[in-house]
């Protein structure tokens, strides 16, 4: 079924943000960019049949992270890694953050590091700024288990800079899986 | 004083600014009996910071040709959402892309347009100007009329240096600077501990409205935004949050002329 004006409309704006979070949970720019093609679909084909109660924002969202978590745990069981040269070359390093003793090398390698429940959410919240309650919906947790999952993944990462800004951790070797 | 317990779950939705004003007030207070607590806050606000910048491209790039919704309007390329075509994918990818314009390459180099050109811009403009101890601004500070008057006439509209005393900037001056799309507004400011910040502007030909976005362009950290035509950017050194606030200050005052 084609896709009608309003459609568009509505889900356009949001196909960017859909690919970021998907190429951060996947770290695969054509893995990414087919889990979000199928979200488009699902959510063509689904239109009529959603709950008008959820925001098309975290509807979407809830899509897509289940289809991510499926992939993430198929290529779990076989075994690859993702590729890292996909990522956005940043050069993270500010003076905001230098003060802060933070030596900052890749941030997006040290948070797929991260357990996938704590890194959902942390994208969920910090990047793509979902609601708690949002956030929630997507992950299908009370938003009680959002707030502690999200402390858990901000601890985490705070030491894993610390350790990186020390070079007590070696950055991790890849396996590329053809 | 009966105030509820401070939580650690009221710490975290403080580093996300979604307090309500007055648990806030209540959060910032209880920080400062507990400075290890302030640390641990800051470095997560920091990682949003990151974070946002650091994922911040892959939204601004061009929707690949698949992805766009609008060229599934046409019965050309309905069917590529058929599920027993999709092994046609990519060759109808590379049809489209030859179709649209959109080369494949296009997705991955930066667009020279639009406000990630702008913050480009700003990004350079501030490690050129701002660093330059001998003569940072053309016009200082005490000309600010005849600065904000000339702004006025090369940007086409009425251009005020913002007052930003309230987030601790003092203004030096400016200058105008010269870009691929024309002339562009720069005034330069100076925090209490003699950091400088960049507030950069200039008209856009796309992108005429843009929401407010982090980013982080050679090591530089800022803010870029576009209204009604004219598009914004905030770079500079500032600890914390600072410079979020500092382009909020902005936008709200250009929002008012």
């Amino acid at each position: 079924m084609a896709p009608t004006e309003d459609m568009i409309a509505q889900v356009q704006p949001l196909t960017p943000a859909l690919r970021r979070y998907a190429r951060a949970m996947l770290r695969h720019r054509e893995d990414a960019d087919d889990l979000v093609q199928d979200v488009l679909e699902r959510a063509i084909t689904g239109w009529h049949g959603r709950r008008k109660a959820a925001s098309l924002r975290s509807w979407m969202f809830t899509i897509l992270h289940n289809l991510a978590l499926d992939r993430l745990r198929r290529q779990a069981r076989r075994g690859v890694a993702a590729a890292l040269e996909d990522l956005p070359q940043a050069h993270l390093a500010t003076p905001a953050l230098q003060e802060q003793g933070v030596q900052q090398r890749d941030v997006l390698a040290l948070i797929a590091r991260l357990p996938d429940d704590q890194r959902s959410v942390l994208l969920l919240v910090a990047v793509e700024e979902l609601s708690y309650a949002e956030a929630a919906a997507v992950l299908d947790v009370p938003q009680g288990t959002v707030m502690s999952r999200l402390a858990r993944a901000r601890e985490r990462l705070r030491r894993m800079m610390e350790d990186d800004a020390q070079g007590a951790i070696p950055r991790p070797a890849l396996k590329i899986v053809p | 004083m009966t105030d509820k317990p401070i939580t650690e779950a009221d710490l975290q939705a403080h580093v996300d600014d979604r307090l309500p004003p007055e648990r806030a007030t209540q959060v910032e207070a209880w920080l400062l009996d507990h400075p290890l607590e302030a640390k641990r806050l800051a470095a997560y606000r920091a990682q949003n910071i990151i974070l946002r910048a650091a994922l911040a491209p892959i939204a601004d790039e061009p929707l690949p040709p698949a992805l766009d919704l609008r060229l599934h309007r046409s019965s050309r390329t309905k069917w590529m959402f058929h599920p027993a075509l999709k092994v046609a994918g990519i060759a109808g990818l590379i049809l489209l892309s030859g179709a649209t314009g959109w080369g494949l390459r296009t997705w991955t180099t930066p667009p020279s347009v639009g406000t990630a050109a702008l913050a480009r811009e700003a990004a350079s403009s501030y490690a050129v100007y701002a660093s330059d101890a001998a003569r940072p601004v053309e016009l200082a500070a005490n000309d600010r009329a005849v600065l904000d008057n000339w702004f006025s006439k090369r940007l086409s509209r009425p251009i005020r240096a913002p007052d930003l005393q309230r987030a601790g900037l003092t203004l030096m001056g400016g200058r105008l600077v010269a870009t691929a799309h024309g002339p562009a507004g720069l005034y330069l400011y100076r925090d209490r501990g003699g950091r400088s910040i960049a507030v950069y502007m200039r008209p856009m030909e796309v992108e005429g409205s843009d929401h407010m976005k982090p980013r982080l362009e050679d090591g530089v950290a800022g803010w870029t935004w576009a209204d009604n035509g004219m598009g914004f950017a905030v770079f500079g050194a500032a600890p914390g949050n600072g410079l979020h606030s500092t382009a909020n200050l902005v936008r709200s005052q250009f929002r008012r002329t």
